[in-house]
This record gives C-alpha cells, sequence and structure tokens, in this order.
C-alpha cells in the first residue's frame, strides 16, 4: 500500500476557517486571516485536560439540586435524575426519555468517546480508523444538545416567579453541568482526528 | 482544472472540482462530507436569512410563554427573559440565555446579510472576509434548535402545576429556529470561501496569485 496523498505529505497545511490549502510554513492563511497549523497545537494534551475538568464538574452536576422549587413555604429540591424521575410520574415517558438521553447518556457517552479517541492516537495506530472518525464527528455533533437541562432551567426560572408563591431558582447544579456541556464542546474542537490518521500513513511509509 | 480539498477528518487530498449543481463530496477514505456545491448558494442563504431576522423581529415582540396559577398569572417574552434572570441575581445563566439563543444567532443573522448581498452583487467589500471568518467561528455557540427542544421540555414539566399558554412569539421562534438553521447548513465553507476569493481576485487581478 503507498501512502495516501495527504495534504501534509505535501507540504501543505489547511486552514480551519476557510479550507484554504497553505504552505505549512506559513502561520497565517492568506484568505482569511486565520492562524494555520498543520495539526491542532498540543491537540491531545488540551483535549485530555478539558476532559479531567468536564468529568470533575460532572460530579456536581449530579449531586447537587439543579433546581429548587419555592411554593407556599414548602421547598422541593430536585437533582437531574430526579428531574427525570419526576416527569415519569408525570406520566411523560417520551420527555423524560429526552432529559434522561441528553443529561445522563449523551454527556457519558461523550466523555467516554473522546477518552476513547485520545487513548486511541497512540495506542490504536493499525486499525479502526474509519469508525473512529465517525465516532469522533458523532461525539461533536451531539455536544451541545445536553444544554436542554440547562434551557429548561432558565425557562421555568423566568416564567415562574409569582411574587412570594412560587418561585423557581437555579441549583448549583445548572452552573456545573452547563460547564460540563461547554467545556465538552471545547475538548472536542481541540482535538484533531487527523491525528489518528498520520499514525497509519507513518506506518505505510515505514512497510514501503 | 483541479480544485483541492484538504479533508479536515483524516487529512487527504481530494478533487472537487468536478461538483454539478446539488452534488454533494465526501471523502473516499474517512466518509467525512467535505463541501456540496449549488450555484445559488448565496441566494437561497439570504432568503432563508431575511426570513429568520423577520421571524426573530416578530419573536421578540409578542408574549413568549403565558402562565396562570390560583388566580396570578405571568408572562414571559424572551426580550425580557435574560433581564429578568439579571435582576433574579443568575448572572451566568442569564448571560447564556441571552448569548445563546438571542445574541449570537442574531449576530450570525447580521454577517450573513452582510455577506451574502455584496458577493451576489459582485462587489468585493472590504469587511467580506472578517465577517465570514467570524461568522464560522461563531456558528458551533448558537444553539437555536437546542432551546426549543428545552421549552417544549419546560411545558410538560409545568402543565401538571399550572396552565400555560403558548404565545405567537413561540411559534415564530420555532420558525425562526428552522429558517436559521437551513441558512446555516445551506452555506458551504468550502464553497463560500472560494466565491470570496474569485471576487477579491476579480477586482485586483495583479493581487491574484
Amino acid at each position: 500500500m503507498t501512502t495516501a496523498d495527504t495534504a501534509a505529505s505535501r507540504g501543505l497545511a489547511v486552514c480551519h476557517t476557510c479550507c484554504k490549502l497553505v504552505p505549512a510554513a506559513e502561520h497565517e492563511c492568506p484568505r482569511c486571516g486565520s492562524a494555520v497549523h498543520l495539526r491542532t497545537t498540543n491537540s491531545l494534551q488540551r483535549t485530555l485536560s478539558l476532559l479531567i475538568t468536564a468529568s470533575i464538574l460532572f460530579i456536581p452536576a449530579n449531586v447537587y439540586p439543579i433546581m429548587i422549587t419555592e411554593a407556599l413555604g414548602t421547598e422541593d429540591i430536585s437533582t437531574i435524575i430526579g428531574g427525570v424521575v419526576l416527569l415519569i410520574k408525570l406520566g411523560s415517558i417520551p420527555v423524560a426519555l429526552v432529559i434522561f438521553i441528553a443529561s445522563v447518556i449523551v454527556p457519558l457517552a461523550k466523555l467516554a468517546a473522546m477518552y476513547y479517541l485520545v487513548w486511541s492516537v497512540s495506542n490504536l495506530p493499525h486499525r479502526g480508523h474509519r469508525p473512529r472518525t465517525k465516532l469522533y464527528l458523532a461525539a461533536e455533533f451531539i455536544g451541545k444538545w445536553s444544554m436542554i437541562d440547562v434551557f429548561v432551567v432558565a425557562i421555568l426560572v423566568a416564567l415562574v416567579h409569582l411574587g412570594g408563591l412560587i418561585v423557581i431558582q437555579p441549583g448549583i447544579a445548572a452552573y456545573s453541568f452547563a460547564g460540563v456541556v461547554l467545556i465538552t464542546m471545547v475538548a472536542a474542537e481541540n482535538f484533531d482526528p487527523r491525528l489518528m490518521w498520520d499514525q497509519l500513513d507513518k506506518n505505510n511509509d515505514s512497510e514501503t | 482544472m483541479t480544485n483541492l480539498i484538504a479533508c479536515h477528518g483524516c487529512d487527504l487530498l481530494v478533487d472537487v472540482a468536478d461538483l454539478q449543481h446539488g452534488e454533494r463530496a465526501y471523502c473516499p477514505r474517512c466518509g467525512h462530507f467535505l463541501t456540496r456545491y449549488r450555484h445559488d448558494m448565496m441566494n437561497r442563504v439570504l432568503a432563508f436569512s431575511i426570513a429568520a431576522i423577520i421571524l426573530m423581529l416578530v419573536s421578540l415582540s409578542y408574549p413568549f410563554l403565558s402562565f396562570a396559577s390560583s388566580g396570578l398569572e405571568s408572562v414571559m417574552t424572551l426580550r425580557a427573559a435574560p433581564g429578568a434572570l439579571w435582576d433574579y441575581g443568575m448572572h451566568a445563566l442569564a448571560l447564556m440565555v441571552a448569548a445563546f439563543i438571542l445574541l449570537i444567532p442574531a449576530f450570525i443573522l447580521l454577517l450573513l446579510v452582510a455577506i451574502s448581498v455584496p458577493m451576489l452583487m459582485g462587489v468585493p467589500a472590504p469587511w467580506l472576509s472578517a465577517s465570514t471568518r467570524l461568522l464560522f467561528e461563531l456558528e458551533t455557540w448558537a444553539m437555536v434548535e437546542v432551546f426549543i427542544i428545552g421549552v417544549i421540555v419546560s411545558l410538560v414539566k409545568i402543565a401538571a402545576m399550572a396552565t400555560v399558554v403558548l404565545g405567537i412569539s413561540f411559534w415564530a421562534y420555532a420558525a425562526f429556529t428552522i429558517c436559521f438553521t437551513l441558512a446555516m447548513t445551506t452555506l458551504d465553507r468550502y464553497q463560500c470561501w472560494e466565491m470570496i476569493e474569485a471576487l477579491e481576485n476579480a477586482q485586483s487581478p495583479e493581487a491574484a496569485r
């Protein structure tokens, strides 16, 4: 198998903002003025540190209340999981499922997928590049959908504010959870999937 | 004639010169979407953007949701919601809501109009490349479609507590979400920049490389 005809093999770097092919020695794109790098600088280190930050924030996001409802002197505290249970009790199984997927499954799956991808760059150089690229694209795409729960809290807080009767307040988890979502979004942006393919190209080089 | 594009997923060079109107190109090695060519792309982008701007103005002018419980009523408008959150002392929440669902999308729409009008007229306006660059950098941070799902979930949650009525603004925002998403997906990054470069080179042939 011959080496793939990549931009890097011809000494070209691609601008992430405008797709222009620029000689790898240049640092600024002549077309749009963005910074150009052959590969995202320190991609794995940046991604990993953001992933660890997000993983730590994930704990308060699930332990502390996301929403506090004060109605007529009584206080009702609900966590993310508590919100899902409440929706099931109200009989809204589809909506409970949406929240469960968006707030529990997606962040966990995204964190796991990103850890796996970072690990795989140096540990799986020979196979599975195509499915792993697909996994990365999926993880990048679904990330922002986890913001649903944060928006739900914001809407309820803004809407339900009837004098001293009923007041809804956001809990610590609302902020930590927003942090988890935003930080994993940045982590996904910092991961460079081309690093996986570089390993493959390097191996083919050494075989020929 | 060749038109090379490097795949953002695996760095493979692919020639996309022969794309016909409406055709998409995918990377043969990793399957990543590369580009889609449409000869009337900017017309579509401008049409969706104008529709989205009108719908956004409508959704800012009318009540979004109203809520009634034990004789008391409260009305939420999109315009006032971030300010209300700010007044209740929830500054971070107010800023996130304002940025992700109103300010960033509105700014993106203005940028879309600012670039599509000169591109359709064939004028290489001096702000073209700076605006386009900003537009693509902001793209990830518009969360209008996520917000609309959030609204539906909140409706289910408070339906047990009180009577909730959807205002005109909600429907306008839902339609705005569709137009906004269509405008952003129609604008193809690669084709857009190729057009800008062609415009700028046509204006100053001596600068063409």
